[in-house]
């Protein structure tokens, strides 16, 4: 610009200031300051749309991302070369821009402008963002953003559960149903926040900040459901991303589908990939499995209890029932022997009393022969004396001597003259026989 | 385990639930064995009553039924308290 502006250069008037060149009109530097930025290169933006406006002839808005933004014009014709007329260039898009910078100087009524200007623009594509997010994750990665959270204690069984998600999103009765089904029943906490246009990472990253600052909560779950990377593109915000390597709180992420991986996943505590399975990290415990877990060891304890005692207090029982024991089976076989030493004391008593009563017998007839034997002498001897006595007084004796014996009719004995007198018949043996006679009155008498 | 140790061991309360649910596996892994006395059998028994009180009180502050709070609201009433105050 140096040329064209010294002839512009007005005449200075000495007066004190910093020794700069100048002063020149301002309207010829400001035409030199357009062709000087339009010499500049060429180039190809990324960035999201935002502020976009028209007027007649052009479309202006902002293209910006997590470190600056740059106020961008296209002219209509252009924009519907690229096919993007219409609501195709939209708050929110992530665009591709191929243009250089250029700067209205404006007039005498019209304000003077700068942009770039776009002579070309599409939506990015899935290779524009991948490469994009690459270069994030490469660089957060270096300065050891991915690790913070990772490092936070996650506790199995939290009371109080944040949740950021849009509130008529799918995910939000997917989480619910997921917490549901695992028992658990403590306090979640809503910070909704939209999850897909230039508003989405800021009220995310709020959201969230807001619900680490309370100190109940003890873990944070983000999600939505499934997109494209575009859609997806706010929870691949630098700024939200950083936000969350820095929570005290861990965040368990829930982004998009299996396929989708944003910058959030990568930062955050723990990534998954539907609402369902933030729910179980969230609640990593179930809580109905706890439960029943729980009811299984009060029964080990009780049965370990229990053993323990009644197990030794049976070992006891059966020591102290010992010695009686003992006294009992040396008692039993005391009477036993006691039982034996009878039994053979009976039987030898029986034996020894057979045999002295057989020795007795023995002995008693022997005494008795002895005894009977002086005595049936001295009998016999008095018997024959007794029989010699008797033998002479027998009647036969007398009658052998010349007597005779008057009977009677019946063979008694007559032994009076009356006797024999009152008999009509009588009868008089001798030794050698019967006479038998008539008894005849006797006339002396 | 002195006479101490056993004071102290059943009455410290666990730090956290899964640390609870560890010390409890624990015993009863213990008492599984059968390697512990009765001394120790009746004092892991005691320290795994209380480990099972506290693990079920947590549970049950969080069996109550799920309970839904909107940051906004609760943001909005702590406006209004420090607005009062």
């Amino acid at each position: 610009m140096g040329e064209a502006l010294e002839e512009s250069r007005v005449a200075p008037e000495r007066q004190a200031g910093p020794d700069l060149p100048g002063p020149f009109a301002v309207g010829t530097y400001a035409r030199k300051l357009q062709g000087w930025m339009r010499e500049r290169a060429r180039v190809q933006l990324i960035g999201e749309v935002t502020g976009v406006g028209r007027s007649k002839v052009q479309a202006y808005f902002e293209l910006r991302d997590g470190e600056g933004a740059i106020p961008c014009a296209i002219w209509l014709n252009d924009l519907e070369k690229a096919g993007l007329d219409g609501a195709g260039l939209r708050d929110g898009a992530e665009v591709v821009i191929s243009g250089g910078l250029d700067y209205y100087p404006g007039g005498g009524q019209a304000s003077p402008n700068f942009c770039f200007r776009a002579t070309h623009v599409r939506l990015a594509g899935e290779g524009d963002l991948i490469a994009r997010l690459e270069a994030l994750r490469k660089q957060m990665r270096a300065e050891g953003l991915f690790e913070l959270q990772k490092q936070l204690h996650r506790p199995v069984l939290p009371k109080a559960i944040g949740v950021v998600t849009a509130e008529r999103g799918a995910a939000r009765r997917d989480l619910l149903a997921a917490l549901e089904r695992r028992g658990w029943g403590g306090s979640l906490i809503w910070g909704f926040a939209p999850v897909q246009d230039r508003h989405a990472a800021p009220a995310i990253g709020m959201a969230l900040q807001d619900l680490a600052a309370r100190p109940e909560v003890e873990a944070i779950v983000v999600t939505r459901g499934g997109g494209s990377l575009a859609d997806l593109w706010a929870f691949c915000d630098e700024t939200l991303c950083r936000t969350v390597a820095m929570l005290r709180v861990p965040v368990i992420s829930a982004v998009g589908h299996d396929r989708d991986s944003t910058l959030i996943d990568d930062v955050a505590a723990v990534a998954c990939s539907t609402p369902t399975h933030a729910a179980e990290a969230a609640v990593p415990l179930d809580c109905l499995a706890a439960r029943e877990s729980l009811e299984r060891s009060v029964v080990a304890l009780r049965r370990a209890g229990e053993g323990a005692i009644g197990t030794r207090s049976r070992h006891l029982g059966a020591l102290a029932r010992g010695p009686a024991r003992a006294l009992q089976r040396e008692r039993g076989k005391l009477n036993q022997k006691i039982r034996e030493i009878r039994a053979a004391a009976e039987r030898g008593l029986t034996d020894r009393s057979a045999s002295q009563r057989r020795i007795g017998t023995v002995v008693l007839e022997r005494a008795r022969r002895r005894a009977v034997g002086a005595d049936m002498d001295k009998r016999r001897d008095a018997l024959h004396r007794a029989a010699v006595t008797l033998r002479a007084h027998e009647p036969e004796r007398t009658l052998e001597r010349g007597y005779a014996l008057v009977e009677g009719e019946g063979g008694e004995p007559l032994t009076s003259a009356a006797e024999a007198g009152a008999a009509e018949r009588i009868s008089l043996r001798f030794s050698d026989g019967r006479v038998r006679a008539r008894p005849e009155p006797d006339d002396a008498a | 385990m002195d006479e101490s140790e056993r004071d102290q061991s059943p009455t410290t309360q666990p730090d956290s639930y899964e640390a609870a649910v560890e010390r409890l596996e624990e015993i009863i892994d213990r008492l599984d064995s059968g390697q512990a006395g009765l001394r120790e059998t009746l004092d892991l028994c005691g320290e795994g009553k209380q480990l099972v009180t506290y693990c079920a009180g947590e549970l049950d502050e969080v069996g109550a039924g799920l309970k839904e709070l909107r940051l906004d609201d609760l943001a909005a009433k702590l406006d209004t308290a420090s607005d009062v105050s």
